[in-house]
């Protein structure tokens, strides 16, 4: 079977001879390449080329379009993003930087003519031609309530959204919105096959379940209606979810989730078991210290908890850049030896 | 006793609810209640019970966080221009985000809760390097350092916290200033802030005030 084919039989709760193994590699392109991060990432070719090395490297199952989460606000105007040689990217330059930007920000028409997306083009291309029958390929887009993060900066945000003024935040939501339909439609149409729909703020850890059915689920429906969620996956940013896993079933009709380690990952097994897809995943913030051993002790604790019954796939968080690659390697070698089914 | 008020004012910023809070930091005053007693028998108990409150309760959320940091700091803002004469307060730090970390949501937070503890607050801004913070630590005589760090490489980076321990060691500054830290990598690693070198952290920021509070406190009594 590929690797697409074992994901949706555990999708599916079909048989398969392993578990689905993701693992979420992004800044360690630039290091497979030996260049620096900037260079590695103003090319989406580039992008592509080392998500295929590592592939074969550690012959998990996904790729990555995501070059880094700014991008969405380099397509949106932001025109500088701190990158580093030791780390991930960075939004260097807020796109609003005081409430009178709202009513002057525009969504371009086309975000495919924008610059910023030939990068992601480019890389998106050369993933399907070259393993889109066999491999999932995903791709990241950020909620609409959680967007403006990146735009005007997370104090910022928070502000507007809780405290107002509520037409302005509601303004910009629908902007917010407008870029979120054009930009999914536009990474399925190249290629993405996973959609993973980051929404921290539809986390229990940024405002209470009470709160987010009122303030964050309308725009999460709104966000995800034109194209469906058959292909989309519910991501809080590694933020705990578990308390809205059956509001996000029962309203947003999304099955796959993937868990935050922050959470208890029996009581997520629980809640959605055979309904959808458990994503078990690995805090790969302690990998950094963990050793070898640690590292495959807690793999199979993961899959120990998640693998019975089916409907589970294992994977990690955003791999940080300190993880010693040994213990990347021991993470999918574990996933492969405790993931069998057969 | 003011206790029915601090009850309805942690009801309302439980409930994120701003104009609530407020509402009843007005009638406090219009009772007849004294600008002092509403910082130090109203915002200062509501905040401890906050605190108690959010380190029992795993569903306490960011939002209340920032409400409670935000709503305290400004009410007593407001109250210390009503103040008979200036209050004393209990030490001061300087707080900014990491080297190259351009997040600044938690220092915020943190900021917020202490200015309402009565510790005085110097704000470095975001991407601050480590002489930075240990050259105005020193200038500012404040008691700690406080950093926050959202990303792995910015917590752990060399030119971060590890930086900031290294240069108060050289400078033999160790008993005079402490190190506290936070952020989310910290939170998903509860032992990282011993491997870059800080003296405490805390997983979020209104308990952030105690911890801080506390090192403050450390410090006196060993210069004293
Ligand atoms: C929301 C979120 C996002 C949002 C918004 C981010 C933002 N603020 O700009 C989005 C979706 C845009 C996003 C993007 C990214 N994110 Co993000 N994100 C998160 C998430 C879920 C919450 C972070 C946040 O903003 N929290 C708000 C702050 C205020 O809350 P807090 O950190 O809990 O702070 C509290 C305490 O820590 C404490 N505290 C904070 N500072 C201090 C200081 C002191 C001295 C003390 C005592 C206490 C203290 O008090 C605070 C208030 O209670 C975390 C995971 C998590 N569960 O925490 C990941 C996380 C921070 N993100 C991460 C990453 C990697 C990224 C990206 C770099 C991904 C990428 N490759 O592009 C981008 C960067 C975007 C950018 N800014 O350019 C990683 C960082 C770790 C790492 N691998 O380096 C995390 C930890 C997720 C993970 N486990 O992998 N992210």
């Amino acid at each position: 079977m590929t690797p697409l084919e074992i994901l949706a039989a555990a999708i599916n709760g079909k048989p398969a001879p392993r578990i689905p193994i993701f693992c979420n590699l992004l800044d360690q392109g630039a290091r497979e390449l030996a260049m620096t991060s900037k260079d590695y990432f103003s090319n989406g070719a580039l992008v592509a080329e080392a998500q295929l090395k590592m592939l074969k490297r550690y012959g998990h199952d996904n790729v990555w379009s995501l070059h880094y989460v700014g991008k969405e606000a380099e397509l949106l105007g932001c025109r500088e993003i701190l990158f580093a040689n030791d780390g991930a990217p960075n939004v260097a330059d807020f796109v609003i930087k005081s409430l009178d930007d709202i009513s002057r920000f525009e969504i371009p028409p086309d975000i495919t003519q924008v610059p910023a997306w030939q990068s992601v083009a480019s890389c998106l291309q050369i993933l399907k031609s070259e393993i889109g029958n066999t491999h999932p390929i995903c791709a990241y887009v950020t909620a609409s309530t959680t967007l403006p993060v990146i735009l005007m900066g997370m104090e910022k945000w928070m502000e507007l959204f809780l405290l107002g003024p509520f037409e302005l935040r509601d303004e910009l939501l629908r902007k917010c919105a407008d870029f979120f339909h054009q930009y999914i439609s536009a990474l399925r149409a190249a290629g993405a096959n996973v959609l993973v729909y980051s929404s921290p703020f539809g986390s229990p850890y940024f405002l209470s379940p009470d709160k987010i059915k009122k303030m964050v689920l309308p725009w999460m429906k709104h966000d995800l209606e034109p194209g469906g969620v058959a292909d989309v996956v519910y991501y809080c940013g590694m933020a705990p979810f578990n308390n809205v896993i059956d509001l996000v079933f029962d309203e947003l009709h999304i099955t796959k989730h993937y868990t935050s380690p922050l959470d208890d990952l029996t009581t997520a097994k629980r809640i959605i078991n055979t309904r959808g897809l458990t994503c078990g995943v690995i805090d790969d913030i302690k990998m950094i210290h963990w050793t070898v051993e640690e590292t495959r002790a807690e793999v199979k604790r993961i899959i120990d908890i998640g693998k019975p019954g089916g409907h589970f796939l294992f994977g990690n968080g955003v791999m940080p850049l300190a993880v010693p690659e040994a213990n990347i390697r021991a993470m999918v070698d574990a996933a492969f030896e405790y993931g069998g089914l057969e | 006793m003011l206790e029915s008020y601090i009850r309805s004012y942690n009801d309302a910023v439980f409930e994120t609810d701003k104009e609530a809070a407020m509402a009843v930091v007005n009638k406090a005053l219009a009772d007849g209640v004294t600008p002092e007693n509403i910082v130090f028998r109203l915002i200062i108990p509501a905040i401890e019970m906050m605190m108690a409150i959010i380190e029992k309760d795993p569903d306490a959320n960011l939002a209340q966080h920032f409400m409670t940091a935000q709503i305290a700091a400004d009410v007593t803002e407001k109250m210390l221009e009503k103040f008979s004469q200036p209050p004393e307060v209990i030490g001061r730090i300087v707080i900014g985000a990491a080297h190259g970390d351009l997040h600044s949501l938690g220092k915020r937070i943190v900021s917020g809760c202490l200015k309402a503890l009565m510790v005085e607050v110097i704000d470095l801004g975001v991407n601050v390097s480590a002489e930075r913070f240990v050259d105005a630590a020193v200038s500012e005589n404040a008691q700690v350092i406080a950093i926050s760090a959202m990303m792995v490489h910015t917590a752990t980076g060399e030119n971060g916290s590890q930086r900031v321990r290294a240069l108060l060691q050289e400078r033999g500054l160790e008993q005079k200033i402490k190190l506290a830290v936070g952020g989310a990598p910290y939170r998903f690693d509860p032992e990282l802030y011993r491997k870059v070198g800080a003296d405490a952290w805390a997983a979020d920021g209104v308990t952030a005030g105690k911890m801080i509070v506390n090192l403050i406190r450390e410090v006196k009594n060993d210069t004293a």
